[in-house]
């Protein structure tokens, strides 16, 4: 067993042992999902089409859309933020591991239970909604749809370890989290698909990296944006991890001589 | 080489003032006060391998801060030092796999899983083979006899079980160097007494080097021949802890119980009354006077019982703390 393997298998052991909070998270999970179909359903009731949208499309946007926000978040800010400011951060660095793999590796595992739970969930309710749901069958759009997902997990974490790590200077970062998880559901067509907008919004959102998380495979899935289109965007992708990777090399550079390593 | 070398380290610490108050709170929304205290001054000494050294001074005394430095969790703000010939700031993997830090305020075991669980993503972190690990593992589990509770989640052990965990975690990779943050702290008397022992035989085996922080002196009497005393930052005294009694007390204690009532006024001549009762008494007396003293107590009072006894080494440590105020 290699490190990360050992890392992953703690963390799923670790989530197996809390039952409740696993089918507490489903339920919760199951529960969106079902009151954004409910409402969807309900505004479409005297119309056939909105914005370019059919019932079909939209709730396929949903359903397909839900599950690709649940790989693609993740809740990494908060707890490198809350390591630094507690200072258990220091058991990390008297280790021969590097904090950022060490971290990421756990948040792959973190990530990867609850989307196999949520896949069984969230599959159960496609299953109900069966008649109603799009299937696409093209091998080359499923396959770069997988590609973005992938980038977008991956830019989401870079994210995540570099808004935590403002916490050398600052000791929290709720504020910054909480302003950037708004802008990210918003921006990554997580209350409604962005097409919706007008265009200049969706010439912004295409060049940040968060409409990658669920939008823009989405609708690839649905069909709506060209394979070329999918090409830039994974373009942009890899510039945004670059850039990303960039910046949290030299905040980590600077923020660990900050760090005082409290409590002990 | 020496395993630790420590040259004209210091560290000095920002933080900003906060004045009392919700106004002033307020305020600092705007404008803050930057401060500066410095944790450690010129800081400067040498261990060499196999020593078990502890190290004394009051909370706030650079102790912790000094550790911190020495096994690269904080970078110092000058000056230098070497662990094993490397320098810990720079966090090297060949450092960190010879050396382990055990904090007892701290833990590294997974709170919500059993330790065993722990010490698998340490062997895999510290890259320990198969056959070392086992053997590593069953010397640990012996000798801490921790055998039965590795299988029990870390967060349902006692204080007492979790810091032998934490003891076996830090030491699965066999480290040249071992730093012990208050590794007693909260455990009841045979907790302490336990790892203390294991401390002791883990040393002599091993010849691991060791420095150690704690408050509690019982410790430190049983383990440590050397002691380093901090105070503000500052070193005050480096060197034999017998030495250092010799060096600080020039008092003994005798401890005298008497047949009749003898009054303050008879005994006031021979030293200073630290406990008194009519017929009982605890005086500190110089120490070069201490058998005069005995002998002339025993000849003009009514003696029922004499103790001669040392200066506790508590007292000794608080004297040299508020001496260097």
């Amino acid at each position: 067993m290699g490190k990360h393997t050992a890392i992953i298998s703690n963390v799923w052991q670790r989530a197996l042992g809390y039952r409740f909070t696993m089918y507490t998270y489903r339920i919760g999970e199951l529960g969106e999902t079902l009151l954004l179909v409910v409402m969807w359903t309900a505004l479409f009731a005297d119309r056939s089409i909105i914005n370019g949208y059919t019932l079909k499309e939209m709730i396929t946007y949903v359903l397909v859309g839900n599950l690709i926000g649940f790989i693609t978040r993740n809740f990494l800010s908060e707890l490198i933020a809350q390591e630094i400011k507690n200072g258990t951060l220091s058991i990390f660095l008297v280790k021969p591991i590097s904090y950022f793999r060490y971290v990421l590796t756990r948040e792959v595992g973190r990530v990867t239970l609850p989307f196999l739970m949520s896949l069984v969930s969230q599959l159960a309710i496609m299953l109900f909604f069966i008649d109603r749901l799009l299937f696409n069958k093209n091998l080359l759009t499923l396959g770069m749809m997988s590609i973005i997902i992938v980038l977008a997990f991956v830019i989401e974490l870079l994210l995540g370890y570099l808004v935590g790590l403002i916490a050398f200077w600052t000791d929290e970062v709720d504020g910054l989290y909480t302003t950037i998880s708004r802008l990210k559901k918003f921006f990554s067509g997580g209350y409604f698909p962005l097409a919706i907008l007008p265009t200049s919004y969706l010439t912004i959102s295409y060049a940040l990296p968060f409409a990658y998380s669920l939008f823009v495979p989405t609708q690839l899935y649905l069909g709506k944006i060209s394979l070329i289109t999918a090409w830039k965007g994974i373009g942009v992708q890899c510039l945004w991890i670059v850039v990303l990777y960039a910046i949290i090399m030299l905040v980590w550079r600077r923020g660990i001589r900050k760090y005082e390593g409290v409590g002990i | 080489m020496p395993t630790i070398e420590v040259k004209n380290l210091s560290k000095t610490y920002e933080y900003y003032k906060k004045q009392p108050g919700l106004w002033n709170s307020v305020k600092s929304l705007f404008h803050r006060e930057k401060l500066y205290t410095q944790a450690v001054k010129e800081m400067k000494f040498t261990i060499n391998e196999g020593e078990l050294v502890g190290f004394l001074g009051p909370n706030g005394a650079g102790k912790t801060t000094t550790l911190k430095m020495l096994s690269g969790i904080i970078y110092p703000s000058s000056g230098e030092a070497k662990v094993l010939g490397f320098t810990p700031w720079k966090r090297q993997a060949a450092f960190q796999k010879q050396f382990a830090l055990v904090m007892g305020q701290k833990n590294q075991l997974w709170w919500d899983l059993p330790a065993m669980e722990s010490f698998i993503l340490n062997k895999e972190i510290y890259e320990v083979p198969d056959k070392q690990f086992k053997q590593n593992l069953d010397e640990l589990l012996t000798l801490l006899e921790i055998k039965d509770i590795v299988d029990i989640p870390v967060r349902k052990l006692s204080l007492g079980q979790r810091m032998k965990c934490e003891l076996a975690a830090a030491l699965l990779h066999s480290p040249k160097v071992l730093f012990l943050d208050e590794p007693t702290i909260g455990l009841d008397v045979v907790s302490q007494k336990n790892i203390r022992e294991f401390l002791k035989k883990y040393n002599r085996e091993k010849k691991i080097t060791i420095i150690l922080t704690s408050h509690y002196m019982e410790d430190v009497e049983a383990l440590c021949e050397r002691v380093i005393i901090i105070n503000h930052g500052s070193l005050i005294y480096d060197g034999g802890l017998s030495k250092l009694m010799d060096q600080y007390i020039d008092q003994k204690i005798l401890e005298i119980t008497f047949t009749e009532d003898v009054s303050r006024a008879q005994l006031e001549k021979f030293g200073v009354i630290k406990e008194y009762a009519p017929q009982r008494v605890v005086l500190e007396v110089p120490k070069e006077q201490t058998k005069n003293s005995a002998v002339r107590i025993l000849s003009d009072l009514p003696v029922d019982d004499v103790l001669i006894n040392e200066v506790p080494i508590d007292d000794v440590i608080r004297k040299i703390f508020t001496a260097t105020k």
